[in-house]
Order: structure tokens, then C-alpha cells, then sequence
């Protein structure tokens, strides 16, 4: 019984030890041999690949918000706001949130999928028996571009969200132009921008390293390598949310209640 | 030389291999046979230290793979040629590339120095117009003789080690890669071991024999002592 249990416990602890030990040896060889090469490649995949996706659905989601704060705001006649609060909803949660979420269903599956497939057909073996060690040469170069590319495409997408929001605050709302742009000049707070920010980088490593946890993990052929892949969708966007709360408490206890 | 002194390997949940002895001397081919699941492959990851005897060791010229850490594993994984079942070349590089890797990975050798030495192994197993094309491109066959030129690169391997090398190959082709690994050992002179469960390709290439049934090593020796023996197992997988 003693046994049952402690097997039980370890076969818990065991996914948990195994991502913490890539996932250091990731970041010390980001630092101990940087393949420029390999982190280019995965920041054009990871980052330049994702650029329609993401852009695409911050737009529509600055135009939804624009829409649906100019509903509630109209009755009381506080449209001239709507720069201000289109800006802050969108730079403190939902561009970083709604970015990630549309790179967790590409990225991570892409990465859980391509590192799947790489292990079920022993390529990764191969790289062990060649004297390379997969995360140096797989994991190190992913969770770079992701640190990298997340945050570039989190705030580029924000600005879109902003002149969606901006289009339909003109065009529906008849807010002035400068009216707008002030609201959003008052919403850059250093509190803000710190969303901006830090919570895309937390995502964008996020994002990484549980596609290459779940990849590096695969087994079972083609099966196996499509529960993995779903697996670590489900699990990168569960996360993002769980750490965007984690985060989001975290900075007003820090800044304050404060925009 | 490569020794299993008394070697039990397995996972957490079950020993695959117990009480392996086994000696392959040097310049010479192993082969080992069994059944599927016997755990033949298992003594290929003991060798390469991807897994660690639960008992035992596992010396290959001398030194106990056993008491390597993970530092000195990756160096001493680069004496060793792998060539894994279904050729295990990577997907995303081309040929050349697959072959060059080992090269471009562990020494300050110059594209132009690494390019000529990829373009005489493919001459040595015999394909050297497909340095552009990419592993999806290649057949089977042509897939295992690229995986056997990049087990080759280094200049100076100390074994080779063969996982089901002919597995889902027709006849011919088999027969092709079978005259190849004997080349490989003939003119090299490493040791290797090769994991099959084809008998006729095993008298192909192999000098030594050994059976794994139910876990355990029972009978090793040249084709004589393979053919004069009154194990049933072996009967039966002589006869079939």
C-alpha cells in the first residue's frame, strides 16, 4: 500500500520535475550557446506566421469593443470616454489574452505536433546519439523566439485593436477623432504598459514550453502525437488565463487600483 | 570491445532484459535475435546509455557506460553510429544535410571540407544524387543507406549499432542493405550490433549470434553452434 502510493505520488511529480528540468536547461542554454540560426527560423514560424491570425482577430476584437462600449456608454453620455476604455481594456487584458490564446491554438499545436512526430519517429533519439541535446538544439530556440515575438505581436496588435476602436468610435459613436486619441494618451500608464508587456512575455514562454513539454513527451505514432497536441492546446490556454489572473492581481497590488 | 556483465534493463514499471552476459570482440558483428518485444532494441538503448542497467554493466572499450554523466554521455555518443529502425533522418533537413550534421555540430571543420565528406559517404553506400533531395523524397531502402552514411561521419566510430536495419524492405533491397553493413565492418573495422528478427539477413551480416527469448539471453555462438542446437525456441525460429 505504502508503495501504491508513493509510486502514485512520484507518477504525479514526475511531468512536473521532468518540464522544470527542461525548462531550466532551456534558459541556460539560451545564455550558454545561443544558436542564432535555430532562433531565427522558430521567430519567423513562431512570430511572422502568426502575424494574419493575430492581427486579424485584434481588429475584429477592437471593432466588437468599440461597439459594445459605445452601447453601454450612450445612455450616459460618457462617449467621450470610450478612447480611454477601449484602450485600457484592450492593452491591459484582452490584446494580450486574445493574442495568445489565437497563438496557443497555432504555436503550441505546432510545436507539441512537430517535436510529437520528431520523438514517435526517433529523430530526437538521433540527436541524443549524436551528441546534441534536443533541448539545446529543439526547446532552447522556441522558447527564445517566443519571448521575443509574443510581446512584438501582442502590442502590434493592440494598435490595431486601437484604430478598429477608433473607426467605429467615429463612425458610430461620432466621437471626435482628437477625443479619441486623448482618451488613449490618458490610458498609457506605466500601470498599463506594464500589462502591455509583461503579460505577453509570460505568455509567449508559456506558449513554448508546454508545446515543447508535450511534444518532447510524445509517444504512441500518429495517436499519440494528436493527444499531445491536444493536450498541450488545452493546456497552454488554460494556463494563459490562470497566469493572466495571476498577473493581473499581482500588478494592482503593486501599482494600486489606479489606471 | 563492448561486455554486458550480468545487465538488467527495463523501465519503472517492468524489466525488459535480465541477466544479459555478452561479449563482442573487436571488428566483429553481433547479431542478436528474438522474438518481437524480447527486448532486443533494449540492449541498443543500454549501449547508448539512454537507459541505465538496473544491475550490472555495460562496458564499451573498458569504460562503464554506467558511470558516465550526462556531460560525458554526449561525448561519448559521438564515437557511436546509430542506425535507427526506419532511418530516424531528420525530417527537416535535406540529405546532405542529415549526413553533415554530426560535422557541422562538432567540429570547426569548413562547409567546402564538410561538403566533400558528405559527398564520399553517399558515394560509399552509393547515392550520391540525392545530397539536395529531402527524406520524404527517398524510398525505404534509400532512407537506411543515408542513415548508415550519417552513422558514418565521424571519421572514427567506435561501434555501430543497427535497430531492425531491413525491417519492411522487400527482398532485394535487403539483401543490398545487408552487403552494405558487411561493408561498413569490413572496411572500417568497428564493431557493431545488429538488432533483427530476420534470420536470413542475420547469416547475412552477422560473425556472432545471440538469442533473447522471455527476457533472457539462451545460446550465443557462430552460425555452427546457432544451427547444432536443441533449444526448441530456436528450432522453431530456425525452421520458420
Amino acid at each position: 500500500m505504502k508503495d501504491f502510493l508513493l509510486e502514485k505520488i512520484l507518477r504525479f511529480f514526475e511531468p512536473i520535475g521532468a518540464f522544470v528540468l527542461m525548462v531550466s536547461k532551456g534558459f541556460r542554454y539560451m545564455f550558454s550557446s545561443f544558436r542564432i540560426g535555430d532562433t531565427l527560423i522558430q521567430m519567423d514560424l513562431i512570430g511572422v506566421g502568426s502575424i494574419p491570425i493575430v492581427f486579424l482577430a485584434s481588429i475584429f476584437a477592437g471593432l466588437d469593443m468599440a461597439l459594445q462600449f459605445e452601447v453601454v456608454m450612450a445612455p450616459y453620455g460618457a462617449r467621450a470616454l470610450l478612447g480611454k476604455v477601449v484602450t485600457t481594456s484592450i492593452i491591459r487584458d484582452m490584446g494580450p489574452v486574445l493574442a495568445s490564446l489565437v497563438m496557443s491554438a497555432r504555436v503550441t499545436a505546432g510545436i507539441a505536433s512537430e517535436l510529437g512526430m520528431m520523438n514517435v519517429t526517433q529523430q530526437i533519439d538521433a540527436l541524443r546519439v549524436m551528441g546534441v541535446d534536443p533541448v539545446d538544439r529543439l526547446v532552447a530556440p522556441r522558447l527564445a523566439a517566443g519571448l521575443v515575438m509574443m510581446p512584438i505581436l501582442s502590442v502590434a496588435g493592440d494598435f490595431l485593436a486601437l484604430l478598429a476602436g477608433l473607426g467605429i468610435s467615429v463612425a458610430v459613436g461620432h466621437v471626435p477623432s482628437p477625443l479619441f486619441w486623448s482618451g488613449v494618451r490618458d490610458a498609457l500608464t506605466a500601470q498599463n504598459l506594464t500589462n502591455a508587456f509583461l503579460k505577453p512575455l509570460f505568455f509567449g514562454f508559456i506558449l513554448t514550453s508546454i508545446g515543447c513539454h508535450y511534444g518532447m513527451r510524445t509517444t504512441g505514432g500518429a495517436y499519440g502525437v494528436g493527444r499531445s497536441t491536444t493536450k498541450a492546446v488545452v493546456a497552454s490556454a488554460v494556463w494563459i488565463l490562470i497566469s493572466n489572473f495571476l498577473i493581473s492581481k499581482l500588478l494592482i497590488n503593486i501599482w494600486g487600483l489606479s489606471s | 570491445m563492448i561486455r554486458f556483465e550480468n545487465v538488467s534493463l527495463g523501465y519503472t514499471d517492468r524489466m525488459v532484459i535480465q541477466g544479459v552476459n555478452l561479449e563482442i570482440p573487436e571488428g566483429k558483428t553481433m547479431v542478436i535475435l528474438g522474438d518481437s518485444g524480447s527486448g532486443k532494441s533494449t540492449l541498443l538503448k543500454g549501449v547508448l546509455g539512454i537507459l541505465q542497467p538496473q544491475e550490472g554493466r555495460i562496458e564499451v572499450n573498458g569504460a562503464n557506460v554506467g558511470d558516465l554523466d550526462e556531460d560525458d554521455l554526449l561525448g561519448y555518443r559521438q564515437r557511436i553510429g546509430m542506425v535507427f529502425q526506419e532511418g530516424a533522418l531528420f525530417d527537416s533537413l535535406t540529405v546532405g544535410e542529415n549526413i553533415g550534421f554530426w560535422l557541422w555540430e562538432h567540429t570547426d571543420w569548413s562547409d567546402a571540407q564538410i561538403e566533400e565528406r558528405i559527398r564520399t559517404l553517399l558515394r560509399f553506400v552509393g547515392l550520391e544524387d540525392v545530397i539536395d533531395r529531402r527524406p520524404d523524397e527517398l524510398s525505404g531502402g534509400m532512407r537506411r543507406r543515408v542513415a548508415i552514411a550519417r552513422a558514418m561521419a565521424p571519421q572514427d566510430p567506435l561501434v555501430m549499432l543497427y535497430d531492425e536495419p531491413t525491417t519492411g524492405l522487400d527482398p532485394f533491397t535487403s539483401r543490398s542493405i545487408c552487403d552494405l553493413i558487411r561493408q561498413v565492418q569490413r572496411e572500417f573495422r568497428v564493431m557493431s550490433l545488429v538488432v533483427t528478427h530476420d534470420l536470413h539477413d542475420a547469416f547475412r551480416v552477422g560473425d556472432l549470434f545471440s538469442f533473447i527469448h522471455d527476457s533472457r539471453v539462451i545460446l550465443t555462438g557462430d552460425r555452427t553452434v546457432i544451427e547444432g542446437s536443441d533449444d526448441p525456441f530456436i528450432k522453431t525460429f530456425l525452421s520458420t
